[in-house]
């Protein structure tokens, strides 16, 4: 019995292929620009104590904290609700969170930050919720569309069989819509990561900091050196998260 | 419901600023939107026979995506200086990906036999692309522009971070001025106002798609 | 007669909004061992009945009857475990392989891993799909037949007494179609389970139902009976034009090629002389011999004629044969086959392919006008 593959299926191993090649490429890339930047421009002793390698390091350890945190926080809140609002019966509350949710994308993720800080303070708490409110929406939507576009006969055969609601919705609706729900996952991970950057403006650290300080002591290896670690970072974990995707999928897919 | 007050009375004696940051902001948006377009939309329209050429040109523009924004913003300020410059070339390069890509998934979710047909009677490829294609994958080409809208809009703000100007203006000098008088005022100011952009934009597509699509496939 | 095994007695089911009940008061009883077939327009409500008995959807008035015991309000997926339920897409899990598609029921009723996998390999075998080759597979490497034969035997895994299938082959082409009916026939002759069958084609309920319900809107009963009574005696006009015209051809879908005669003619195996095949065919009565391989399997239908005409080689003089017949195969399929070949003949062979006999349009012919002969005008 061989294997059908058509058109459409190979390209869609070929995206696979190069999601997983290019972003590689590109943080290497940066990394020489960065790189070269170090070696050959004109390093003064303020940019010296701005790239830091202790400052840096600690500031690494706090975006990539920040950027789980909510991802961690966005997962736990997205996903139940997704499944609560695609069972039967709430259509359109679920048409009505989406609309309201993609608004939401709208809005400036450094005002909401800011928002956030003016009322509970500073603090990586903070920051925390500020990025899970923005970044819900894309879990949150692809658990609704990943959970709407299984196959209604498996899951007619599924109860047809014996299975209870819970149990078509663990062993059947669940892992056949973790695909999307993962690139969902992966999307959030990334702009929370990102936008950890930004929380340097509400005291909460990372590498924005670095960014910052560039900026106003006006020292262009520094902001630089600092735009090309924040974007690295966020390369390398949108290519794990890419792994991640493959190797979750489940077999027969 | 004193914020609420206080709040208007910031807005009403600052009509100037807000004027001025709403029309940079839009100026930004609109500006970066329709180069953003045309070169999606051409690239999507270029690649469209080659596989490898569509999937590296998606590839690349998502990574652009990825990277952060406040990185994006202040990379390039080395080589073109603080100011507007930076701005406008990280939100060109981020709008790129939703409108390449709804314009590949448009101009590939056509029926072959349409095509097929065109061909049967005698069109050019470029009559094809121009009369039956281009107009048939509209509704979802537009789709991605908009979504390319809500991106950016919120992402603008970021661009006072390198003295761009916009409705981010009033995000950081409220943020400066914490916990002094107005300065709450001035935050939300920014960011509200940058949903109500957002709003506005979109409603305008919205009208512009109804206006360009055909009745027949709305 | 006996205690029916299932029974619906005034069911009905109602949806919010809607004037006319999907399905009306309908009392049926289903007995031990039979293949009862619903089958009636598009929208009659059969597909919605049958989910009743697996309380797929809900009635709104009535009870449900299973072995006697009213099972209208059990908790339904304990009832369904009890139940085979077989769709027409298949709806296999594409995530899981097929055996563990196959072993779903016993794992959900806690059957140990050694008992289960021998049941998943006795049912492939079942379905004729060799274990080894399709136990780790995935569904979407299998074609739709094959993946309808996995939905059977994942229906029969657990062994239950009856099985509910609702148009399982009609997303099949008709080739596989009639393939499929015809193994589950044979299943059924084994396994005498008690079926309640779905159908829109009223040849397909011949054909397979020891009992047909014609059904009106709001599944309403218009005749239940036997194939032959609804064939020679329909209860109105409703009935008689579900049925179409060609009752008696219809009535050869009640008879299988088993249940005739087989012909005599001269069989050739190979390795055979051309010369050999000539004296053979002249001591007979026959003008028409079949030739077979090694492996007792029909090559080509060899005549005089034609042997003398050339002088190639035996393998290929005559005309070769290119369809068969099963003992399974209806007696309309039959006729059809026969008509197609230049000889008058069809070729009747085993599963294996081995041949057996042959059909003639005679015989056939014999049989239709002296069973007509025994049936009420219309």
């Amino acid at each position: 019995m061989t294997l059908v593959t058509h058109p459409k299926a190979q390209r869609e191993s070929l995206a696979e292929k190069l999601d997983i090649i290019v972003t590689p490429i590109f943080a290497v890339l940066l990394a020489i620009i960065g790189m070269a930047v170090w070696l050959y421009s004109d390093i003064d002793d303020t940019t010296r104590s701005i790239l830091a390698p202790e400052k840096i390091q600690g500031q690494l350890i706090d975006t990539i904290i920040l950027g789980f945190a909510s991802s961690a926080l966005v997962v736990a809140i997205a996903i139940p609700i997704g499944i609560a609002v695609t069972r039967r019966g709430l259509p359109r509350v679920k048409t009505f969170l989406v609309d309201t949710l993609g608004l939401a994308q709208a809005l400036p993720a450094y005002g909401l930050i800011v928002i956030f800080f003016s009322f509970m303070g500073s603090g990586i708490v903070t920051v925390i919720f500020a990025l899970a409110t923005f970044s819900l929406l894309p879990v949150l939507r692809n658990t609704i569309v990943g959970l709407e576009q299984v196959d209604q006969a498996v899951i007619e055969a599924g109860r047809g069989m014996g299975y209870t609601k819970r149990q078509v919705l663990l062993q059947i609706e669940l892992p056949l819509a973790v695909p999307i729900i993962i690139a969902g996952i992966r999307t959030a991970i990334v702009i929370n990561i990102g936008m950890a950057a930004l929380a340097f403006l509400v005291g909460g650290g990372g590498l924005g900091e670095t960014i910052n300080s560039g900026l106003k002591l006006d020292r262009n290896p520094a902001i630089l050196i600092g735009a090309v670690l924040v974007a690295i970072l966020a390369l390398v974990f949108d290519f794990l998260s890419a792994v991640a995707q493959r190797y979750l999928k489940p077999k027969g897919m | 419901m004193d914020f609420l007050i206080s709040w208007w009375e910031f807005a009403a004696s600052r009509v100037d600023q807000i004027q001025s940051g709403l029309a940079e902001h839009a100026i930004y948006v609109v500006t970066v939107l329709s180069i953003a377009s045309i070169v999606a939309i051409s690239l999507g329209i270029l690649t469209r026979r080659n596989p490898l050429a569509r999937e590296l040109s998606l590839a690349v523009t998502s990574v652009f995506l990825t990277i952060p924004s406040l990185a994006l913003f202040t990379i390039f300020i080395p080589f073109v200086g603080l100011g507007f410059a930076p701005s406008f070339i990280a939100l060109f390069l981020y709008s790129l990906l939703p409108i390449l890509r709804n314009t590949i998934a448009g101009l590939d979710g056509i029926d072959a036999s349409v095509l097929e047909a065109a061909k049967g009677m005698g069109l050019t490829p470029g009559q094809v692309l121009a009369r039956v294609q281009l107009p048939l994958a509209w509704p979802v080409i537009i789709a991605g522009i908009r979504v390319s809208s809500m991106l950016i809009v919120g992402v603008a703000a970021i661009a006072t971070l390198v003295a761009g100007g916009g409705l981010g203006d009033f995000i950081k000098s409220g943020l400066a001025r914490l916990p002094l008088a107005n300065s709450l005022e001035s935050i939300w100011t920014g960011t509200v106002l940058c949903l109500l952009l957002a709003l506005v934009i979109d409603i305008a597509l919205q009208v512009a798609r109804r206006a360009t699509i055909s009745k027949g496939i709305r | 007669m006996s205690e029916p095994l299932i029974r619906l007695e005034n069911v009905s089911k109602s949806y919010p909004g809607t004037d006319a009940p999907a399905v009306g008061n309908l009392t049926l009883d289903v007995y031990e061992g039979e293949v009862l077939v619903l089958v009636g327009p598009s929208g009659c409500g059969k597909s919605t009945t049958l989910r009743l008995i697996n309380r797929l959807i809900e009635p709104t008035g009535g009870r449900i009857y299973l072995h006697g015991e009213d099972v209208t309000d059990m908790d339904s997926s304990k009832l369904r475990r009890k139940i085979g339920y077989v769709i027409q897409q298949v709806g296999l899990f594409p995530h899981r392989t097929i055996a563990e598609n196959i072993a779903t029921v016993p794992k959900l009723l806690g059957w140990d891993k050694a008992k289960t996998s021998a049941r998943v390999d006795e049912l492939l075998e079942l379905v004729s799909m060799d274990p080894a080759i399709y136990r780790d597979r995935y569904p979407k490497e299998l074609s739709g037949g094959q993946a309808q034969r996995v939905g059977v035997a994942r229906a029969l895994a657990a062994d239950p007494e009856v099985l509910l299938m609702d148009e399982p082959f009609g997303a099949i082409d008709p080739i596989t179609r009639d393939r499929l009916q015809n193994e589950f026939l044979r299943l059924q002759q084994d396994l005498k389970k008690t079926i309640v069958f779905v159908t829109h084609d009223i040849d397909e309920a011949i054909k397979m139902g020891n009992r047909i319900a014609i059904l009106r809107e709001g599944s309403e009963i218009a005749q239940i009976d036997t194939p032959e009574v609804i064939l020679s005696d329909p209860a109105d006009e409703f009935v008689e034009n579900f049925l179409g015209s060609g009752a008696i051809l219809k009535g050869l879908t009640l008879k299988k090629v088993r249940d005739i005669e087989l012909h005599d003619i001269p069989a050739l195996e190979m390795p055979v002389m051309r010369d050999e095949a000539l004296k053979v065919l002249e001591n007979s009565p026959e003008k028409t011999a079949v030739l077979l391989d090694k492996n007792h399997r029909p090559l080509r239908w060899i005549s005089e004629a034609s042997l003398n005409r050339t002088t190639q080689p035996i393998e290929k003089s005559g005309k070769p044969i290119t369809i068969d017949l099963q003992p399974e195969d209806t007696l309309q399929d039959a006729l059809g086959v026969m008509l197609q070949s230049s000889v008058g003949m069809a070729v009747v062979v085993d599963r294996q392919g081995k041949y057996l006999g042959c059909c003639s349009i005679e015989s056939l012919a014999s049989l239709i006008i002296s069973d007509s002969g025994g049936q009420a005008k219309s």
